[in-house]
């Protein structure tokens, strides 16, 4: 099954088109890393999978609902506001630079959607956040500030923010840009052990090996569009643009 | 010394028009210019012109004139006679200067609210987006806390400007405290009324300064 479908996608803004029809699948339990020269489209598509920007033309359902379909007339749409709320629920999106809510403790950050978006008691929303928090190592921080993390904590913390809503789908956008390499092994650590536990993720990075390693599906991206897919793109691709961006990293 | 204690006693009979107008004022202009902010950011350019309009009148003439006009205004513009209208316990001089006060202070609180909330990262309201949150839960939960810490200090400014304009009142002949303290001086020719009425501003100040310092402090727990 899949959990994602995007089918043709097209974003402009302005005069300029960033993705020129985009195909997308990822199944139940795939690890899909997106990778790619910036300004290659990479981060437009999850943010318009994660509907922080509308499509121009497309399909994309996730989790088998459709949020956004072009009809054969040409009209794209979305579904309703209630429904895009409800499909909202299904994935979550860790940001580049965490965007927690810095006046909200850790234990507030991650139960204050559970409580007030999805009704949760508070105590079933502590002993969700409680769970998380020990298996990201994180318990003792529970009260703590974001400002008194260290960014691969705060990391941490927006990926247990995701996990609390329990997603079908996890998207990763550049997770570990805003990090030194020390605090990024750390996170990329939290990453691989979601992918153990059949996670389904899309994830955009620029840490090769990492792609490598954890994604079941590689998907190269430059200028719009999708230049080559495979599980092996890294060590063995077919595109002279794909070996060109990959010389790149040695 | 009998006339030192006299004039304490007739500047503390105004002191209490002086606070009344005071936290009135705060009372409704807060709230005000939190709406005024919202339709100044309005993406109804329409909505968006008119309240610019009357941002820019609101701060471009005097807040004495202000007063007038809406004490005086429905009399000779439209005719209506409001002096003799008492709202409640209050006199009709006396709500118009409530009204005045409020119109104009919403005017620059919705300024600094609109610095406020445009200064948040864009980010924060992707994240709540993402969460589910709906925009009135975001705006309340999740950005007005934190604009609310950014815009102390410039409110702490607007506060105490406040504390001293509430003697432009005297235009109406509201006996707030320098409308005492004028009157006090000229029947004494002597200016230890308006001395002691200086004081009485001073220490006013002095604690709004304290209580919003420690409104200050009380948000540092995060940065």
């Amino acid at each position: 099954m899949n959990v994602l479908e995007m089918k043709d996608i097209h974003k402009s803004f302005g005069p300029l088109e960033v993705l020129k029809g985009i195909d997308l699948e990822v199944k139940k339990g795939e690890v899909v890393g997106i990778i790619g020269p910036s300004g290659g489209g990479k981060s437009t598509l999850l943010r318009c999978a994660t509907t922080l920007e509308h499509i121009d033309k497309g399909e994309i359902k996730i989790a088998g609902e459709t949020l956004v379909s072009t009809s054969r007339s040409g009209l794209t749409q979305y579904t309703d506001k209630k429904k895009v709320q409800e499909i909202r629920s299904k994935f979550g999106l860790v940001f580049q630079n965490f965007n927690l809510f810095p006046h909200f403790s850790v234990r507030r950050n991650i139960t204050e959607s559970l409580i007030h978006v999805h009704k949760k008691s508070k105590e079933e929303a502590n002993a969700v956040c409680d769970q998380l928090l020990k298996k990201l190592d994180m318990l003792e921080k529970a009260d703590a500030y974001p400002c008194n993390l260290s960014g691969g904590q705060q990391q941490r913390v927006s990926i247990a923010r995701a996990l609390a809503l329990n997603p079908d789908i996890l998207f990763f956008d550049e997770p570990t840009s805003a990090l030194d390499p020390e605090l990024t092994a750390g996170v990329l650590k939290v990453i691989r052990e979601l992918a153990e536990e059949k996670m389904t993720m899309v994830i955009v990075t620029h840490e090769m090996a990492f792609a490598r390693d954890v994604a079941d599906k590689l998907v190269f991206m430059d200028g719009g569009v999708i230049v080559e897919q495979g599980s092996d793109i890294i060590s063995n691709p077919k595109q002279e643009r794909t070996k060109e961006f990959l010389a790149g990293y040695g | 010394m009998a006339e030192l204690a006299s004039t304490l006693s007739q500047l503390a009979s105004g002191l209490r028009f002086t606070l009344g107008i005071f936290f009135l004022t705060l009372l409704f202009s807060i709230p005000l210019g939190l709406i005024v902010a919202r339709g100044r950011m309005s993406k109804n350019k329409i909505v968006a012109g008119i309240v610019r309009i009357y941002i820019s009148i609101m701060r471009g003439t005097p807040l004495m004139l202000q007063l007038l006009l809406v004490y005086f205004g429905p009399y000779y513009i439209f005719s209506v006679k409001l002096a003799d209208l008492d709202v409640g316990p209050f006199k009709y001089r006396f709500v118009a200067t409530i009204i005045g006060f409020s119109l104009n202070y919403a005017a620059y609180f919705a300024e600094i609210f609109r610095g406020g909330i445009q200064s948040m990262p864009v980010g924060q309201y992707e994240a709540a987006q993402i969460l589910g949150f709906s925009k009135m839960q975001t705006f309340f939960r999740i950005i007005l806390p934190q604009v609310i810490k950014r815009v102390l200090p410039s409110v702490t400014n607007e506060v105490i400007t406040l504390v001293k304009d509430t003697s432009l009142a005297q235009v109406l002949a509201v006996a707030e405290m320098f409308t005492m303290a004028k009157n006090l001086a000229s029947s004494q020719v002597s200016v230890m009324p308006f001395i002691a009425a200086g004081v009485f501003y001073y220490v006013m100040n002095g604690v709004i300064e304290i209580i919003m310092n420690h409104v200050e402090k009380s948000m540092r727990y995060y940065s």
